[in-house]
């Protein structure tokens, strides 16, 4: 294999791929990116048996073939070679030479038969949606996916295709967020699919801010194809938790706040809280709202937000950490807080069908 | 005949007896003879050669020896010699010392309460003497000529002088040559030898101002010298890094002192071999310094396990009887909860590691904060650095703006100031964060060695704490579900969690029975949030399943036990923590009462020395 390729285009190719390769894999083929020469393009693939990414960018190939280089290294090596040509050449002992300018490199690969092939993908259903929008809607909610192995069925978000529009939820059980977008599809063509939160982190790494992408479903897999990227993952098995019950039908004090103002105010406030235990006490009262942490150790921190609220006076504990995620995910100017009292479940709403309920700390 | 059957009366009998001086001839109960009384007082002092060289051994420390060589052959069984260069006796003393209940330690029932003395009883040498073939020879330092007493069976062959160093030599040959069936109770000669050894290490740690020698069949085993200190004789019996996994104790209290070194909770073994308690300087035991011990170590070691101990306790004499046991093996305290008090207070003192007053003193500011371990040639290291640095930069300041909450990919760069610097009561002064090894344990350097660290022990340790903490500050918060979970459990599991119910609710779980043997849980603590209430739930409940949860055991006993069960369970082994993450960890730990174990008392750290390392590389 042989082929020349600008080297800005070839970091681009790489920084799509590199991010899922295993550190310390038990598999060592694991670590390397795969590059193979198809037609006036080569491709780049990397995977970690759950999820794989493959890649294509424009080459000139002077010979035909394929290998596998070590994907951080051939990384670093790319990232500080200077602007212009790269030139790599494969021989049949899989060492790369790699040349730019006055750098040159030999980089020891593995074998292309090793590296695991390509799973076999029969779709089942097919929709497109706009990047951006699938981007913005999974970053509104990945984040509340549980990371506790046990309940593997919550470790990613549920993707329901359904009455003509797509519904992503993810909850750790704690608290659960909810987006909504109308996205054209066939009738037959409703499903829902549980994918891996880290598969949805690569998607909103590697999503554009414009163009279509297009999802295909299979039994037991889903993949994303975007711009020039192929993102091929595992979906998580199971059912999952049937979340309208948890969404409270209607709540007695409805609130509007501005959400930078909440977010800025619970960031300063938790910062005299410890880490993992932490919680903030929010009181509503008549057109303010005061937020308080205190820990005997560590100390108090208080502010006082005004907002606009006549309600009866409600105090509730919440974890700033919970509280702050969709706050800072989120892109509206102001929030709706919706609350009952203090044992039931507090809601986020915004404009746009968002909707995050999380449940409160109560004092035993 | 009733009549003497009545303990008190035994003594007119014997009177009468003595006094009419005639065998009564119809009577079936009998005055021994001395040397059948001296064969049975051997019984109960003189069980294996391993006692006799105790006897010797607290005869020459009493004398005011300053150096004692015991001699063994074939495990003793042949022959014990102890020599010292203590005072030595006079031809009289020496022949009377032979004699049962002579003593030059007391003279009057009164000073029994008051002994200061190893020995007292005046039974040793007597029956020694009567079980084996017994030499004796002694030279007080001011006298010419010695002494040579032979003794066989507790039959006196032979008293003659003999030209001797000052000082006093025992030889037992033969024991029990005339008691068969004591002899065939003996074990194999290994173990006999075994068992002299090990109370020859009690003695040396008893008495490190003393020098002591073992020479067992002509070969030296021990040469300890003496003036040494504890720390000296510790290290000369076990290896030599052994002193590094020990606390020195220091405590009074009550007019009970306690000192010499407890065990970090890694020392922990099986039996209560590695054990040694000396009260008032002997060696001694008594069930209540056992119990003190347990609990002093409850929460960072397993049940079953026994740390390391080598307790000094001091009492004024009048405070211990000693006249319990004839081996003097157990003795009582007048105020047993006084003695377990302090210690408990000592051994947790120095296990808590409060740091001496000067370390708290240390300015804020340091010079010499140590950089990152270079792991290439310098030049090379800086020059990748600065670069990477920037690389870092870039990445930290991207994940801040897309997503906070998805864990940063883990960068490489070494290029952080990675020390942690803790001033007060953490098992180092500074730590620095190496890397990972295995993908799990975390491989720190402190200002003495090598730490290794295991995240998940360390974690729970940390979590435990903060647990237990806020229980005892009142303040348990519990963070609710949105949907209750239904757990169901095995009908002993189901059974233990219904009986505690209360204690859960006032530890934070949202509980409640759903018949059967199913439960709903709506709320966790908020400490155990992030695990699973079917995981956490089912090993709280086993757990007290299995402590029998005894409907006696306290409150605390009990939210003890709950939370172990559940910090274990909440926490799971994670591959690859960032190193802002295992920095935290560390800071955390070093905050905690107890960093070295694990709440169920398995190790969080395995410490390594420079000195052991240095050893190891054959660097002296």
């Amino acid at each position: 294999m042989k082929l020349t390729i600008e080297k800005d285009v070839l970091l681009e190719a790489l920084q799509k791929v590199q991010s899922i390769v295993g550190q310390r894999s038990t598999l060592p083929i694991l670590s390397n990116v795969l590059l193979k020469t198809e037609g006036e393009t080569v491709s780049l693939t990397t995977t970690d048996m759950e999820v794989c990414v493959k890649t294509s960018a424009a080459a000139e190939i002077a010979e035909q073939g394929g290998t596998t280089l070590p994907a951080r290294r051939f990384f670093n090596i790319c990232r500080e070679l200077p602007a212009g040509q790269v030139e790599i050449e494969v021989d049949v002992k899989d060492v790369a030479t790699i040349r730019c300018g006055p750098s040159f490199f030999k980089l020891v690969g593995l074998t292309e038969e090793d590296f695991p092939p390509l799973p076999e993908f029969e779709e089942s259903a097919v929709y497109t949606i706009d990047q951006n929008v699938f981007k913005e809607m999974l970053q509104k909610v990945s984040y509340a996916s549980s990371t506790d192995e046990t309940r593997y069925i919550l470790n990613g978000s549920l993707l329901s295709f359904k009455d003509e529009k797509l519904t992503v939820v993810a909850t750790d059980g704690r608290r659960l967020a909810l987006v909504e977008q109308e996205v054209e599809f066939s009738e037959d063509a409703q499903a829902s699919l549980v994918v891996p939160t880290k598969t949805l982190n690569e998607l909103i790494k590697t999503l554009g801010e414009e163009g279509l992408l297009r999802i295909r479903v299979s039994a037991a897999q889903v993949a994303f194809d975007f711009d020039r990227i192929l993102i091929i993952s595992k979906l998580i098995e199971g059912t999952y938790p049937n979340f309208q019950q948890v969404i409270p039908a209607q709540c007695e004090e409805r609130i509007a706040i501005d959400r930078e103002t909440l977010l800025n105010a619970v960031r300063r406030v938790s910062l005299l809280t410890d880490d993992q235990t932490a919680s903030i006490r929010l009181t509503f009262g008549k057109n303010k709202l005061e937020l308080v942490t205190n820990s005997p150790e560590i100390g108090e921190a208080r502010e006082t937000i005004p907002v606009k609220y006549e309600g009866k006076e409600i105090s509730i504990a919440f974890n700033p950490g919970f509280l702050m995620a969709p706050l800072r995910h989120l892109d509206s100017d102001e929030i709706f807080f919706e609350l009952s009292d203090e044992l039931s479940p507090g809601v986020i709403k915004t404009g746009v069908p968002f909707l995050y309920v999380l449940m409160p700390i109560r004092v035993s | 005949m009733a009549a003497i059957r009545v303990h008190s009366r035994l003594k007119i009998f014997r009177t009468w007896a003595k006094a009419a001086n005639v065998p009564p001839m119809n009577q079936h109960i009998q005055m021994l003879p001395d040397h059948v009384i001296n064969k049975i007082a051997a019984g109960e002092v003189i069980e294996r050669p391993a006692s006799v060289m105790k006897e010797l051994v607290e005869n020459a420390i009493d004398a005011g020896a300053t150096q004692v060589d015991v001699e063994v052959v074939q495990g003793g069984m042949q022959l014990i010699a102890v020599s010292d260069n203590g005072s030595g006796m006079n031809r009289d003393d020496a022949l009377l010392s032979i004699e049962r209940h002579a003593t030059s330690k007391i003279r009057t029932a009164e000073e029994v309460e008051a002994v200061a003395t190893l020995g007292f009883r005046g039974e040793a040498l007597s029956s020694i003497s009567a079980v084996s073939r017994f030499t004796l020879i002694t030279r007080p330092a001011a006298e010419l000529s010695g002494t040579q007493i032979q003794i066989s069976g507790g039959k006196l062959q032979d008293v003659a002088d003999a030209g001797c160093p000052p000082g006093t030599r025992f030889e037992v040959r033969n024991l029990f040559f005339n008691v068969p069936a004591r002899r065939k109770f003996l074990r194999t000669e290994a173990t006999e030898l075994a068992q002299i050894r090990q109370l020859f290490a009690v003695y040396a740690l008893a008495h490190p101002e003393t020098g002591l020698t073992f020479t067992s069949d002509g070969r030296e085993v021990y040469n300890l010298p003496g003036g040494s200190s504890l720390a000296d004789r510790i290290t000369a019996l076990y290896s030599p890094g052994f002193l590094s996994h020990l606390r020195r104790l220091d405590f009074t209290a009550d007019g009970v002192k306690v000192s010499g070194f407890a065990g970090l909770p890694q020392t922990g073994r099986s039996d209560r071999s590695d054990q040694y308690v000396f009260i008032n300087g002997r060696p001694a035991s008594a069930p209540v310094i056992h119990h003190a011990l347990n609990e002093a170590y409850h929460a960072v070691l397993a049940r079953g396990r026994y740390p390391s101990a080598f307790l000094f306790i001091e009492t004024p004499p009048a405070q211990v009887d000693v006249n319990v046991h004839p081996a003097k093996k157990e003795v009582r305290f007048r105020h047993p909860a006084a003695v377990r008090d302090a210690v408990i207070a000592a051994v947790q003192k120095a296990l808590t590691l409060e740091a001496p007053e000067e370390e708290r003193r240390t300015p804020a500011f340091k010079f010499d904060a140590p950089r990152p371990a270079p792991r290439v040639e310098k030049q090379h290291e800086l020059n990748i650095a600065v670069q990477r640095g920037k690389g870092a930069e870039e990445q930290r300041h991207k994940d801040q703006e897309m997503a906070p909450e998805i864990p940063a990919p883990q960068s490489e760069t070494g290029n952080r100031q990675s020390a942690v610097s803790n001033p007060q009561s953490a098992p180092w002064k500074w730590c620095r964060v190496l890397g990972q090894a295995g993908g799990l344990y975390a491989v720190l350097e402190t200002e003495e060695g090598i730490v290794l660290m295991d995240p998940q022990a360390a974690h729970e340790r940390v979590l435990f704490e903060k647990f237990m903490h806020d229980l005892t500050a009142g303040k348990p918060l519990r963070q609710g579900l949105l949907t209750p979970e239904a757990i169901e459990l095995m009908p002993a599991d189901a059974e233990a969690l219904r009986r505690h119910l209360p204690v859960l609710d006032e530890m934070g779980f949202g509980i409640s029975a759903f018949g059967q043997d199913t439960f709903l849980v709506d709320a966790l603590p908020v400490h155990l949030q992030n695990g699973s209430p079917i995981v956490i739930l089912s090993g709280i409940a086993r757990a007290l399943e299995k402590s029998g949860a005894a409907a006696r055991a306290t409150r605390e006993a009990l939210r003890e036990t709950v939370a172990q069960s559940a910090c274990r369970t909440s926490i799971k082994a994670k591959d690859n923590l960032s190193t802002a993450a295992i920095e935290r960890l560390v800071e955390d730990l070093a905050k905690t009462e107890m960093p070295y174990t694990c709440p169920h008392g398995r190790p969080t750290l395995i410490f390594t020395s420079f000195t052991e390392l240095n050893r190891k590389f054959g660097k002296s």
